[in-house]
């Protein structure tokens, strides 16, 4: 099934003064429980078709189809909307909430979404054990490793039970042990869930990882290469 | 079994966020609430020292010249001429004694004349009064600096004030002559021993006055059974309308004035009191909503990234919103309370002990009629407006910053970048930039 639809995606920075051309007509179809990374060189635009495909920035020209929801057409709210209930997000910085424990950050969503207290306790929890963290819940962003930082992070893009999680550079600020345990969570809750994980990435322990690799230059797709097992 | 700590709504969340947002950056908060509180404690402090002053002139003025309310003939008033006496002036001071919330009455006989001594003399109001119904209404009694009140028992007794007694050079049991008109127009004086001086603290009003025996007087204005006031003290304020109404019913053809109406002033005052606090409070509200907006546009700036990812993940933007306001509301609850016990403390230590202005100016402050000792009081409307008036300014304050926070855009947010949408002032700047720009080119 298709999950991502791009077609003819384009952004152009500062159309009026001195143009920037991020992204010059990307097409692209991403399936459901792929784990895809997106590389290419700095300035390439990878971040930037990760923000359009999350609803977090809107393209100059073309569309983008999220289960078949055109996201061009929807309003700013919506938008919101849609975001907080199908997408997760996981960011290069953790951007956790500082003045929360990790239990509170993962659990924050699933408030957003007005789910019942037991239902959020419950999925919290399990959340935290499957990404190995759940004797650190109580504990505040400050109080933990990067690794352990990130970890939260992804059981907060999970947290909302989302369509798929865009991970903007995850392992940028991780030493080696960590990127490996936080691939391995990853790669397991795709095996396990089929969660359908995209990520921009310069880190070639993630690109070795990922079944499918989309290479993007210029704004511009110069490989796919899938080497899926699904 | 492990335990979530996420047993909140929505609300409570935001609630929690914005609580702890408020002790991340402990310092810059506490300059916040630093200045919410000096300024609440300066503004009862202020709303007090006003007050005290006020009321102390208002009781002074009450105590020694115009009681609650007085009688008078309609005409006295204009032309202070013996021959516009109250007649049978007893019966009236009997009358009205027996009305319920009435304290005290007294009566007087007043007239204008001159005072001399063997070495100056100058114009003076004589008051001729009953001593032992004059001292439950005047307070002079209690204000004697040097030998005693005036007795129904011996003749020709007067009070002078210490500063007319300075002026005449007189001392005490020195001779003072009063010269007046009598009834028949005639020129009329009569010889007083200095009994007693007095010193009220308003020197305009002692150096106006002298007391005399009311008998002494009325024997030498020829107005026997007579008197040109009565002055009425009652125990409650808030009857004072319905008393002086019930009196003006029962003498429909004498004036019946409440101390308002014979001092203007004093409710010109009062009013002056209310109006100072609520420049006061303007004041106190301007400066500080400047603080807070600074002080929620740091805290805003400080977490860009944050609120980025917050719009990234599906806050919406009155959630966001409504964060920075409850931030703001949180910081001023936290502030008010301590400012708002810290006045009441100070104003209620100075209300007990009063705070002495003589080092100040003694001469000065009695010029106008205040005491020296001020004994500050703050009525209990003020402390309310004060919360309302912080919890408007903290909303006030909260709203640039909030807003800025909505305009922010989530993809630059999350990246550090304070890069905000165009709000209407930027688009209006850029239209009339362009618009000028057209017509100059």
């Amino acid at each position: 099934m298709d999950l991502i639809v791009t077609k003819g995606i384009t952004k152009i920075y500062n159309p009026n003064k001195i143009p920037v051309h991020a992204l010059q007509g990307i097409d692209l179809t991403i399936k459901k429980g792929e784990f895809t990374a997106i590389v290419g060189p700095s300035g390439s635009g990878k971040t930037t078709l990760l923000n359009i495909i999350g609803g977090l920035d809107r393209q100059t020209e073309g569309t983008v189809w999220i289960e078949g929801t055109d996201l061009t057409n929807l309003s700013d709210n919506k938008l919101i909307d849609f975001r907080k209930n199908k997408i997760g997000f996981v960011f290069q910085s953790y951007n956790l909430i500082p003045v929360f424990t990790a239990a509170e950050n993962v659990g924050f969503i699933m408030l957003l979404q007005k789910r019942s207290k037991n239902e959020i306790d419950t999925r919290v929890l399990n959340l935290l054990k499957s990404v190995g963290i759940v004797e650190q819940m109580n504990k505040r962003p400050n109080q933990m490793s990067g690794g352990q930082q990130q970890r939260v992070a992804v059981a907060r893009a999970l947290a909302s039970k989302p369509k798929f999680v865009l991970a903007d550079e995850p392992t940028a600020n991780l030493d080696s042990k960590s990127t490996t345990d936080l691939l391995d969570i990853m790669e397991n809750l795709n095996k396990k869930e089929d969660m359908t994980f995209i990520f921009s990435t310069h880190d070639q322990r993630v690109i070795d990882r990922a079944h499918r690799v989309i290479t993007i230059e210029d704004g511009k797709v110069v490989s796919d290469v899938n080497s899926s097992i699904n | 079994m492990r335990q979530c700590a996420i047993n909140e709504n929505i609300m409570g969340m935001i609630i929690k966020i914005a609580w702890r947002n408020i002790w991340r950056n402990i310092m810059r908060s506490l300059v916040v609430i630093g200045a919410i509180i000096i300024g609440i404690w300066s503004i009862i402090f202020l709303v007090g020292m006003v007050n005290g002053m006020i009321e102390s002139y208002i009781n002074n003025a009450i105590k020694n010249e115009v009681s609650h309310i007085k009688i008078h003939h309609p005409d006295f008033i204009n032309d202070k001429e013996s021959k516009y006496f109250i007649s049978d002036i007893t019966a009236i001071k009997n009358e009205v004694d027996s009305i319920t919330g009435v304290k005290a009455v007294s009566y007087k006989t007043i007239t204008n004349a001159m005072i001399s001594s063997s070495h100056a003399g100058r114009g003076i109001m004589a008051i001729g009064v009953v001593p032992k119904y004059e001292t439950n209404v005047s307070g002079v009694s209690q204000k004697m600096i040097a030998g005693k009140y005036l007795t129904d028992t011996k003749k020709n007794q007067i009070l002078i004030s210490k500063r007319t007694a300075k002026k005449l050079k007189v001392k005490l049991r020195s001779k003072v002559v009063l010269t007046f008109q009598n009834l028949d127009n005639e020129i009329t004086m009569g010889a007083f021993r200095v009994v007693g001086m007095f010193e009220t603290g308003n020197n305009i009003y002692d150096e106006s006055i002298v007391f005399v025996c009311q008998k002494d007087l009325n024997t030498l204005l020829d107005i026997n059974g007579n008197g040109h006031e009565v002055a009425i003290l009652i125990d409650d304020l808030s009857e004072l309308d319905s008393i002086q109404a019930k009196i003006s019913k029962m003498y429909p053809d004498l004036l019946v004035r409440n101390y308002k109406e014979v001092q203007p002033e004093l409710a010109l005052f009062q009013s002056q009191i209310k109006m100072a606090g609520i420049i006061y409070m303007v004041i106190f509200m301007l400066a500080l909503v400047f603080g807070i907006i600074n002080t929620m546009m740091m805290a805003v700036l400080e977490r860009v990234r944050e609120l980025g990812m917050l719009m990234s993940v599906g806050m919406n933007k009155m959630k966001i919103f409504m964060m920075i306001v409850v931030e703001t509301i949180l910081l001023a609850m936290v502030a008010a309370p301590v400012g708002l016990i810290l006045g009441y403390m100070t104003t209620s230590y100075f209300n007990k002990n009063g705070i002495n202005l003589f080092f100040y100016s003694e001469e000065g402050m009695k010029q106008f009629g205040f005491d020296n000792f001020i004994y500050p009081n703050v009525p209990t409307d003020t402390y309310w407006q004060l919360v309302v008036a912080v919890s408007l300014t903290a909303l006030l304050g909260s709203l640039y910053p909030a807003w800025k926070a909505i305009r922010l855009r989530p993809v630059e947010a999350i990246r550090g970048s304070f890069e905000t949408r165009d709000g209407l002032m930027v688009w209006l700047f850029k239209f009339l930039r362009n618009k000028i720009r057209s017509i100059w080119t």
